[in-house]
Protein backbone atom coordinates (compact mmCIF):
# COMPACT_ATOMS: atom_id res chain seq x y z
CA UNK A 1 0.00 0.00 0.00
CA UNK A 2 2.72 2.09 1.09
CA UNK A 3 4.65 1.99 -2.13
CA UNK A 4 2.09 2.48 -4.23
CA UNK A 5 1.05 5.06 -2.71
CA UNK A 6 4.90 6.71 -3.07
CA UNK A 7 4.73 5.52 -6.98
CA UNK A 8 1.44 7.23 -7.43
CA UNK A 9 2.84 10.88 -5.78
CA UNK A 10 5.69 10.41 -7.16
CA UNK A 11 4.35 9.70 -10.85
CA UNK A 12 1.53 12.31 -10.20
CA UNK A 13 4.61 14.62 -9.64
CA UNK A 14 6.25 14.18 -12.52
CA UNK A 15 3.72 13.54 -15.30
CA UNK A 16 0.73 15.79 -13.76
CA UNK A 17 -0.74 17.19 -16.72
CA UNK A 18 -2.87 19.47 -14.91
CA UNK A 19 -4.10 20.57 -11.95
CA UNK A 20 -7.80 18.69 -11.64
CA UNK A 21 -11.15 19.96 -10.48
CA UNK A 22 -11.57 19.42 -6.90
CA UNK A 23 -14.56 18.81 -4.99
CA UNK A 24 -15.87 22.11 -2.86
CA UNK A 25 -14.43 20.41 0.28
CA UNK A 26 -12.34 17.61 0.31
CA UNK A 27 -14.69 14.61 1.67
CA UNK A 28 -11.82 12.80 2.37
CA UNK A 29 -10.15 15.33 4.59
CA UNK A 30 -13.55 15.91 6.57
CA UNK A 31 -14.42 12.83 7.10
CA UNK A 32 -13.04 9.71 8.12
CA UNK A 33 -13.74 6.62 5.53
CA UNK A 34 -13.39 4.19 9.43
CA UNK A 35 -15.81 6.11 11.27
CA UNK A 36 -19.02 4.58 9.62
CA UNK A 37 -22.35 5.81 11.18
CA UNK A 38 -26.00 4.66 10.64
CA UNK A 39 -28.24 7.27 12.44
CA UNK A 40 -32.37 6.60 12.82
CA UNK A 41 -33.61 9.80 14.60
CA UNK A 42 -36.04 12.71 13.06
CA UNK A 43 -35.27 15.99 11.80
CA UNK A 44 -35.00 19.16 14.36
CA UNK A 45 -33.08 21.65 12.13
CA UNK A 46 -32.21 22.23 8.37
CA UNK A 47 -30.22 24.74 7.28
CA UNK A 48 -30.21 25.24 3.41
CA UNK A 49 -27.09 26.97 3.62
CA UNK A 50 -23.91 27.66 1.24
CA UNK A 51 -21.41 25.95 0.63
CA UNK A 52 -23.41 22.37 1.74
CA UNK A 53 -26.39 22.21 3.69
CA UNK A 54 -26.75 20.47 7.26
CA UNK A 55 -29.81 18.57 8.71
CA UNK A 56 -29.77 18.18 12.32
CA UNK A 57 -30.66 14.44 13.55
CA UNK A 58 -32.01 13.88 17.23
CA UNK A 59 -30.82 10.47 17.56
CA UNK A 60 -32.68 8.74 20.94
CA UNK A 61 -30.11 6.15 22.41
CA UNK A 62 -31.85 2.46 24.21
CA UNK A 63 -31.07 4.26 27.68
CA UNK A 64 -33.26 7.41 26.35
CA UNK A 65 -30.82 9.98 26.13
CA UNK A 66 -30.70 11.77 22.96
CA UNK A 67 -28.14 12.93 20.72
CA UNK A 68 -27.78 15.23 18.17
CA UNK A 69 -26.01 15.20 14.73
CA UNK A 70 -25.15 17.17 12.09
CA UNK A 71 -25.37 15.47 8.47
CA UNK A 72 -24.05 17.29 5.86
CA UNK A 73 -25.53 17.30 2.55
CA UNK A 74 -25.24 19.01 -0.75
CA UNK A 75 -25.69 22.90 -2.12
CA UNK A 76 -29.06 24.24 -1.40
CA UNK A 77 -29.23 25.80 -5.14
CA UNK A 78 -29.53 22.38 -6.86
CA UNK A 79 -32.49 21.28 -4.02
CA UNK A 80 -33.86 25.19 -4.24
CA UNK A 81 -34.36 25.22 -8.20
CA UNK A 82 -36.05 21.56 -7.97
CA UNK A 83 -38.55 23.44 -6.08
CA UNK A 84 -37.42 22.03 -2.38
CA UNK A 85 -37.24 24.71 0.53
CA UNK A 86 -36.43 24.36 3.67
CA UNK A 87 -39.82 23.76 4.78
CA UNK A 88 -40.26 20.97 2.60
CA UNK A 89 -38.44 18.40 4.73
CA UNK A 90 -40.95 19.47 8.13
CA UNK A 91 -39.23 18.82 11.73
CA UNK A 92 -39.79 15.99 13.48
CA UNK A 93 -39.70 13.97 9.88
CA UNK A 94 -38.09 10.54 10.70
CA UNK A 95 -35.17 9.71 8.79
CA UNK A 96 -32.21 7.18 8.45
CA UNK A 97 -28.87 7.92 7.23
CA UNK A 98 -25.70 6.66 6.20
CA UNK A 99 -21.97 8.20 6.38
CA UNK A 100 -19.07 9.08 8.09
CA UNK A 101 -17.79 10.91 11.36
CA UNK A 102 -16.07 13.89 10.77
CA UNK A 103 -12.45 13.47 11.81
CA UNK A 104 -12.65 15.45 15.17
CA UNK A 105 -15.12 13.51 16.58
CA UNK A 106 -17.56 15.94 16.70
CA UNK A 107 -21.31 14.75 15.88
CA UNK A 108 -20.98 15.45 12.44
CA UNK A 109 -21.48 12.91 9.86
CA UNK A 110 -21.49 12.95 5.53
CA UNK A 111 -24.94 12.08 4.81
CA UNK A 112 -24.43 9.85 2.07
CA UNK A 113 -27.57 8.48 2.51
CA UNK A 114 -30.37 10.03 3.14
CA UNK A 115 -33.84 7.48 3.23
CA UNK A 116 -37.29 7.97 4.75
CA UNK A 117 -37.69 4.82 6.78
CA UNK A 118 -40.04 3.23 4.51
CA UNK A 119 -37.07 2.72 2.20
CA UNK A 120 -37.82 5.99 0.11
CA UNK A 121 -35.00 8.41 -0.61
CA UNK A 122 -34.96 11.82 0.54
CA UNK A 123 -35.11 13.96 -2.28
CA UNK A 124 -34.87 11.81 -5.25
CA UNK A 125 -37.59 11.65 -7.78
CA UNK A 126 -37.53 14.67 -9.03
CA UNK A 127 -34.68 15.85 -11.19
CA UNK A 128 -33.89 18.62 -13.22
CA UNK A 129 -32.14 22.33 -12.64
CA UNK A 130 -35.11 24.36 -14.14
CA UNK A 131 -33.00 24.25 -17.98
CA UNK A 132 -35.05 23.01 -21.17
CA UNK A 133 -33.68 19.66 -21.57
CA UNK A 134 -35.01 19.46 -18.34
CA UNK A 135 -37.99 20.48 -18.56
CA UNK A 136 -39.29 18.52 -21.43
CA UNK A 137 -39.03 15.68 -19.99
CA UNK B 1 -6.86 8.55 -2.51
CA UNK B 2 -6.76 11.28 -4.66
CA UNK B 3 -4.15 10.67 -6.33
CA UNK B 4 -4.58 8.23 -7.83
CA UNK B 5 -7.46 9.56 -10.24
CA UNK B 6 -5.03 12.18 -10.82
CA UNK B 7 -2.46 9.65 -11.88
CA UNK B 8 -5.20 8.29 -14.08
CA UNK B 9 -6.23 11.36 -15.85
CA UNK B 10 -2.27 11.90 -16.33
CA UNK B 11 -1.93 8.53 -18.02
CA UNK B 12 -5.11 9.21 -19.76
CA UNK B 13 -3.92 12.48 -21.30
CA UNK B 14 -0.03 11.71 -22.18
CA UNK B 15 -0.77 8.11 -23.25
CA UNK B 16 -3.33 9.40 -26.46
CA UNK B 17 -2.49 10.12 -29.43
CA UNK B 18 -3.42 12.72 -31.66
CA UNK B 19 -4.61 11.11 -34.36
CA UNK B 20 -7.18 13.99 -36.52
CA UNK B 21 -6.28 16.65 -38.73
CA UNK B 22 -10.23 18.15 -38.74
CA UNK B 23 -10.42 21.88 -38.18
CA UNK B 24 -12.50 23.43 -35.67
CA UNK B 25 -16.06 23.73 -37.17
CA UNK B 26 -17.50 27.15 -37.40
CA UNK B 27 -20.96 27.77 -35.10
CA UNK B 28 -24.21 28.46 -37.01
CA UNK B 29 -27.42 29.16 -35.86
CA UNK B 30 -29.57 26.09 -35.04
CA UNK B 31 -33.35 27.23 -35.54
CA UNK B 32 -34.91 29.05 -38.37
CA UNK B 33 -37.85 30.57 -37.30
CA UNK B 34 -35.71 32.41 -34.65
CA UNK B 35 -33.91 36.19 -34.65
CA UNK B 36 -31.50 37.17 -32.10
CA UNK B 37 -33.21 38.81 -29.46
CA UNK B 38 -31.38 42.92 -28.68
CA UNK B 39 -30.37 45.36 -26.73
CA UNK B 40 -32.13 48.83 -26.88
CA UNK B 41 -28.54 49.80 -28.54
CA UNK B 42 -28.63 46.79 -30.91
CA UNK B 43 -26.38 44.33 -29.26
CA UNK B 44 -27.32 40.81 -29.06
CA UNK B 45 -29.00 40.38 -25.76
CA UNK B 46 -27.01 37.55 -23.87
CA UNK B 47 -29.26 38.55 -20.60
CA UNK B 48 -31.18 36.60 -18.31
CA UNK B 49 -29.98 33.03 -16.46
CA UNK B 50 -27.81 30.00 -17.99
CA UNK B 51 -26.83 26.52 -17.47
CA UNK B 52 -23.31 25.36 -18.46
CA UNK B 53 -24.34 21.41 -16.88
CA UNK B 54 -23.46 18.59 -19.15
CA UNK B 55 -22.06 15.33 -19.18
CA UNK B 56 -19.79 16.13 -21.79
CA UNK B 57 -16.46 15.33 -20.29
CA UNK B 58 -13.41 18.11 -20.88
CA UNK B 59 -11.55 15.55 -22.58
CA UNK B 60 -12.51 12.83 -24.89
CA UNK B 61 -13.21 9.35 -23.71
CA UNK B 62 -11.46 6.63 -25.20
CA UNK B 63 -14.74 4.97 -26.51
CA UNK B 64 -14.47 8.12 -29.22
CA UNK B 65 -11.04 8.49 -30.35
CA UNK B 66 -11.63 9.90 -33.60
CA UNK B 67 -14.80 11.86 -33.49
CA UNK B 68 -16.01 15.45 -32.39
CA UNK B 69 -19.66 14.26 -32.76
CA UNK B 70 -21.45 11.37 -31.73
CA UNK B 71 -24.97 10.04 -33.30
CA UNK B 72 -28.19 10.66 -31.00
CA UNK B 73 -28.27 6.93 -30.52
CA UNK B 74 -24.64 6.57 -29.07
CA UNK B 75 -25.34 10.00 -26.97
CA UNK B 76 -28.41 8.17 -25.37
CA UNK B 77 -26.13 4.99 -24.69
CA UNK B 78 -24.13 7.14 -23.02
CA UNK B 79 -26.35 9.52 -21.15
CA UNK B 80 -28.18 6.39 -19.76
CA UNK B 81 -24.93 4.59 -19.01
CA UNK B 82 -23.77 7.73 -17.01
CA UNK B 83 -27.08 8.00 -15.73
CA UNK B 84 -27.37 3.84 -14.51
CA UNK B 85 -24.33 4.82 -12.82
CA UNK B 86 -25.22 7.59 -10.47
CA UNK B 87 -27.90 5.05 -10.01
CA UNK B 88 -25.75 2.11 -8.83
CA UNK B 89 -23.49 4.27 -6.63
CA UNK B 90 -26.12 6.89 -5.41
CA UNK B 91 -25.44 6.39 -1.20
CA UNK B 92 -22.84 3.69 -1.30
CA UNK B 93 -19.70 4.56 0.44
CA UNK B 94 -17.54 2.71 -2.39
CA UNK B 95 -18.38 5.00 -4.76
CA UNK B 96 -16.03 5.71 -7.93
CA UNK B 97 -18.23 9.08 -8.72
CA UNK B 98 -17.57 10.55 -5.43
CA UNK B 99 -13.94 9.14 -5.48
CA UNK B 100 -13.14 11.44 -8.57
CA UNK B 101 -13.89 14.66 -6.86
CA UNK B 102 -12.34 13.34 -3.84
CA UNK B 103 -14.61 11.84 -0.93
CA UNK B 104 -11.63 9.09 -0.14
CA UNK B 105 -14.07 6.48 0.21
CA UNK B 106 -16.51 8.52 2.26
CA UNK B 107 -18.95 8.04 -0.64
CA UNK B 108 -20.35 11.90 -0.79
CA UNK B 109 -24.13 12.69 -0.30
CA UNK B 110 -27.37 11.80 -2.33
CA UNK B 111 -27.00 12.55 -6.00
CA UNK B 112 -30.01 15.25 -6.28
CA UNK B 113 -27.37 17.11 -4.31
CA UNK B 114 -25.51 16.91 -7.85
CA UNK B 115 -25.91 19.01 -11.07
CA UNK B 116 -24.23 17.45 -14.06
CA UNK B 117 -27.46 18.13 -16.15
CA UNK B 118 -29.30 14.92 -18.01
CA UNK B 119 -27.48 15.11 -21.73
CA UNK B 120 -24.32 15.40 -23.65
CA UNK B 121 -23.45 18.77 -24.54
CA UNK B 122 -25.36 19.61 -28.09
CA UNK B 123 -23.79 22.27 -30.43
CA UNK B 124 -25.13 22.52 -34.25
CA UNK B 125 -27.38 19.87 -33.81
CA UNK B 126 -24.70 17.15 -32.53
CA UNK B 127 -24.05 15.56 -28.95
CA UNK B 128 -19.98 16.35 -28.29
CA UNK B 129 -17.40 13.96 -27.14
CA UNK B 130 -15.04 16.33 -25.48
CA UNK B 131 -15.35 20.04 -24.48
CA UNK B 132 -11.82 20.13 -26.13
CA UNK B 133 -12.72 20.89 -29.29
CA UNK B 134 -8.39 22.01 -30.60
CA UNK B 135 -6.39 20.28 -30.79
CA UNK B 136 -8.73 17.89 -32.71
CA UNK B 137 -7.97 15.00 -30.63
CA UNK B 138 -9.95 16.61 -28.12
CA UNK B 139 -7.08 16.51 -25.43
CA UNK B 140 -5.12 19.16 -23.52
CA UNK B 141 -1.63 19.78 -25.17
CA UNK B 142 0.95 18.39 -23.55
CA UNK B 143 2.15 21.07 -20.06
CA UNK B 144 5.87 22.48 -20.02
CA UNK B 145 8.55 21.14 -18.00
CA UNK B 146 7.90 24.24 -15.93
CA UNK B 147 4.14 23.57 -15.23
CA UNK B 148 4.91 20.30 -14.18
CA UNK B 149 7.63 21.27 -11.59
CA UNK B 150 5.12 23.83 -10.78
CA UNK B 151 2.28 21.59 -10.51
CA UNK B 152 4.28 19.29 -8.86
CA UNK B 153 5.08 21.24 -5.60
CA UNK B 154 1.78 22.22 -5.72
CA UNK B 155 -0.05 19.12 -5.42
CA UNK B 156 2.40 17.66 -2.64
CA UNK B 157 1.26 20.52 -0.66
CA UNK B 158 -2.49 19.66 -1.14
CA UNK B 159 -2.54 17.61 2.42
CA UNK B 160 -0.96 20.44 4.54
CA UNK B 161 -3.73 21.55 7.30
CA UNK B 162 -1.51 23.78 9.73
CA UNK B 163 -3.85 26.99 9.11
CA UNK B 164 -6.95 28.01 7.40
CA UNK B 165 -4.23 29.54 4.21
CA UNK B 166 -3.29 25.32 3.79
CA UNK B 167 -6.30 24.55 2.23
CA UNK B 168 -7.78 25.02 -1.35
CA UNK B 169 -8.96 28.95 -2.15
CA UNK B 170 -12.68 26.75 -2.78
CA UNK B 171 -12.39 25.16 0.58
CA UNK B 172 -11.60 28.81 1.72
CA UNK B 173 -14.69 30.48 0.03
CA UNK B 174 -12.32 32.50 -1.74
CA UNK B 175 -12.86 31.54 -5.63
CA UNK B 176 -15.47 29.17 -6.91
CA UNK B 177 -14.14 25.53 -7.17
CA UNK B 178 -13.37 23.63 -10.55
CA UNK B 179 -12.97 27.12 -12.40
CA UNK B 180 -17.14 27.88 -12.59
CA UNK B 181 -16.06 31.38 -12.87
CA UNK B 182 -13.21 30.65 -15.23
CA UNK B 183 -12.27 32.11 -17.30
CA UNK B 184 -12.83 29.85 -18.96
CA UNK B 185 -16.02 28.90 -16.83
CA UNK B 186 -16.34 25.66 -16.34
CA UNK B 187 -18.86 22.90 -15.44
CA UNK B 188 -18.52 20.97 -12.76
CA UNK B 189 -20.23 18.96 -9.89
CA UNK B 190 -22.94 21.51 -9.23
CA UNK B 191 -23.90 25.15 -9.00
CA UNK B 192 -23.87 25.43 -12.56
CA UNK B 193 -25.45 28.32 -13.35
CA UNK B 194 -24.92 31.97 -14.27
CA UNK B 195 -27.02 35.24 -14.71
CA UNK B 196 -25.67 37.64 -17.42
CA UNK B 197 -26.68 41.34 -17.33
CA UNK B 198 -25.60 44.09 -19.84
CA UNK B 199 -24.87 47.54 -20.60
CA UNK B 200 -23.08 49.41 -23.62
CA UNK B 201 -20.48 49.74 -21.29
CA UNK B 202 -20.57 46.67 -19.15
CA UNK B 203 -21.00 42.67 -19.43
CA UNK B 204 -21.61 41.15 -15.66
CA UNK B 205 -21.52 37.29 -15.35
CA UNK B 206 -22.72 36.45 -12.09
CA UNK B 207 -21.76 33.36 -11.31
CA UNK B 208 -23.50 30.99 -8.35
CA UNK B 209 -20.69 29.23 -7.06
CA UNK B 210 -19.03 30.67 -4.45
CA UNK B 211 -20.68 34.37 -5.40
CA UNK B 212 -18.06 35.07 -8.00
CA UNK B 213 -18.77 38.07 -10.45
CA UNK B 214 -17.29 39.21 -13.41
CA UNK B 215 -17.08 42.55 -14.82
CA UNK B 216 -16.04 42.75 -18.43
CA UNK B 217 -15.32 46.54 -19.81
CA UNK B 218 -16.82 47.00 -23.23
CA UNK B 219 -14.19 48.89 -25.56
CA UNK B 220 -11.56 48.95 -22.84
CA UNK B 221 -7.59 48.31 -22.38
CA UNK B 222 -6.43 46.31 -20.47
CA UNK B 223 -4.84 47.25 -16.50
CA UNK B 224 -1.60 47.85 -16.35
CA UNK B 225 0.71 44.14 -15.57
CA UNK B 226 0.96 45.37 -12.24
CA UNK B 227 -2.47 45.02 -11.79
CA UNK B 228 -3.18 41.61 -11.53
CA UNK B 229 -7.09 39.99 -9.84
CA UNK B 230 -8.32 36.44 -9.26
CA UNK B 231 -10.40 35.94 -12.66
CA UNK B 232 -8.12 38.26 -14.37
CA UNK B 233 -8.56 42.06 -16.12
CA UNK B 234 -11.22 41.26 -18.66
CA UNK B 235 -12.24 43.79 -21.47
CA UNK B 236 -14.85 43.32 -24.41
CA UNK B 237 -15.62 43.88 -28.19
CA UNK B 238 -18.29 42.61 -30.62
CA UNK B 239 -17.19 41.02 -33.66
CA UNK B 240 -20.68 41.33 -35.48
CA UNK B 241 -22.86 39.18 -32.97
CA UNK B 242 -20.84 37.85 -31.05
CA UNK B 243 -19.32 38.94 -28.15
CA UNK B 244 -15.44 38.24 -27.60
CA UNK B 245 -13.90 38.46 -24.06
CA UNK B 246 -9.95 39.07 -23.75
CA UNK B 247 -9.04 38.12 -20.18
CA UNK B 248 -5.08 38.84 -18.89
CA UNK B 249 -3.59 40.09 -15.75
CA UNK B 250 -4.43 36.97 -13.86
CA UNK B 251 -2.55 36.40 -10.18
CA UNK B 252 -2.17 32.84 -10.96
CA UNK B 253 -3.35 31.84 -7.70
CA UNK B 254 -7.13 30.26 -9.62
CA UNK B 255 -6.23 29.88 -12.84
CA UNK B 256 -7.57 27.16 -14.97
CA UNK B 257 -6.00 23.97 -13.15
CA UNK B 258 -2.46 25.14 -12.88
CA UNK B 259 -2.23 27.42 -15.54
CA UNK B 260 0.05 30.06 -14.92
CA UNK B 261 -0.64 33.99 -14.18
CA UNK B 262 0.33 34.96 -18.06
CA UNK B 263 -2.68 32.96 -18.65
CA UNK B 264 -4.30 34.51 -21.76
CA UNK B 265 -8.08 33.79 -22.24
CA UNK B 266 -10.01 34.92 -25.28
CA UNK B 267 -13.70 33.61 -24.72
CA UNK B 268 -16.55 33.84 -27.29
CA UNK B 269 -20.18 34.05 -26.76
CA UNK B 270 -22.71 33.86 -29.67
CA UNK B 271 -26.75 33.59 -29.44
CA UNK B 272 -27.26 30.45 -30.90
CA UNK B 273 -31.09 29.80 -30.34
CA UNK B 274 -33.55 31.04 -28.53
CA UNK B 275 -32.17 29.04 -25.34
CA UNK B 276 -28.72 29.02 -26.44
CA UNK B 277 -25.37 30.67 -26.10
CA UNK B 278 -22.47 29.28 -27.97
CA UNK B 279 -19.16 29.68 -25.65
CA UNK B 280 -15.77 29.37 -26.80
CA UNK B 281 -12.74 30.03 -25.10
CA UNK B 282 -9.43 29.66 -26.05
CA UNK B 283 -6.23 29.41 -23.71
CA UNK B 284 -2.53 30.82 -24.20
CA UNK B 285 -0.20 29.95 -21.61
CA UNK B 286 3.40 29.46 -23.08
CA UNK B 287 4.38 28.98 -19.21
CA UNK B 288 2.47 26.14 -18.72
CA UNK B 289 1.10 24.61 -22.40
CA UNK B 290 2.97 23.81 -25.67
CA UNK B 291 0.45 25.18 -27.81
CA UNK B 292 -3.01 26.76 -27.31
CA UNK B 293 -6.41 25.31 -27.26
CA UNK B 294 -9.93 25.87 -27.43
CA UNK B 295 -12.87 25.12 -25.59
CA UNK B 296 -16.68 25.18 -26.86
CA UNK B 297 -19.97 24.29 -25.20
CA UNK B 298 -23.13 25.60 -25.21
CA UNK B 299 -25.31 27.99 -21.91
CA UNK B 300 -28.55 26.92 -21.61
CA UNK B 301 -31.37 29.32 -20.45
CA UNK B 302 -32.37 28.18 -16.90
CA UNK B 303 -34.46 29.09 -14.35
CA UNK B 304 -33.47 31.97 -11.71
CA UNK B 305 -32.83 33.73 -9.40
CA UNK B 306 -29.30 32.38 -8.32
CA UNK B 307 -29.76 31.43 -4.78
CA UNK B 308 -26.98 33.92 -2.57
CA UNK B 309 -24.02 32.10 -1.66
CA UNK B 310 -23.31 33.37 1.48
CA UNK B 311 -20.36 30.77 2.11
CA UNK B 312 -18.20 32.00 5.19
CA UNK B 313 -21.72 31.30 7.12
CA UNK B 314 -22.29 27.95 6.86
CA UNK B 315 -18.35 27.01 6.50
CA UNK B 316 -18.68 24.04 9.19
CA UNK B 317 -16.56 21.87 6.92
CA UNK B 318 -13.28 24.15 7.82
CA UNK B 319 -13.86 23.09 11.27
CA UNK B 320 -13.99 19.87 10.75
CA UNK B 321 -10.89 19.82 8.38
CA UNK B 322 -8.93 21.54 10.86
CA UNK B 323 -10.46 20.14 13.84
CA UNK B 324 -9.55 16.54 12.03
CA UNK B 325 -5.64 17.27 11.57
CA UNK B 326 -5.25 17.72 15.01
CA UNK B 327 -6.70 15.20 16.39
CA UNK B 328 -4.49 13.28 14.17
CA UNK B 329 -1.62 15.07 15.33
CA UNK B 330 -2.74 14.63 18.90
CA UNK B 331 -3.37 10.53 17.88
CA UNK B 332 0.23 10.23 16.88
CA UNK B 333 1.62 12.02 19.53
CA UNK B 334 0.30 9.41 21.58
CA UNK B 335 1.62 6.42 19.81
CA UNK B 336 5.06 7.52 20.31
CA UNK B 337 4.54 8.28 24.05
CA UNK B 338 3.14 4.63 23.79
CA UNK B 339 6.83 3.64 22.14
Amino acid sequence: MKIKQIAIMTAAGAVLAAVPAWAHHAFAAEFDAQKPVHLEGVVTQVELINPHSWIHVDVKKGDGAVISWMVEAGSPNVLLRRGFTKNTIALGTPVVVEGFQSKDGSLRANGRDITLPNGQKLFLGSQGTGAPYDEKK
Amino acid sequence: MNYRAILSASALALTLTVVLSAQTPAPKSTSKNWTVPRTPDGKPDLQGFWTNSTLTPLERPPAFPNSLTMTDAEAAVWEKKTSDEWAKYDGKAANPIADRWGSGGTGGYNAAFTDQGTELARVDGLKRTSLVIDPPDGHIPPITAEAKARNGAMMRSFNKADSVKDRALSERCLVSFGNSAGPPMMPTLYNNDYQIVQTPDTVLILVEMVHDARIVRMNATHAPPSVRQWFGDSIGHWEGDTLVVDTTNFNGLAGFRGASRNLHVVERFQRTGANTILYRATLDDPDTYTKPWTLEFPFVASKGPIYEYACHEGNYAMIDILGGARKAEQEKEKQKEKK
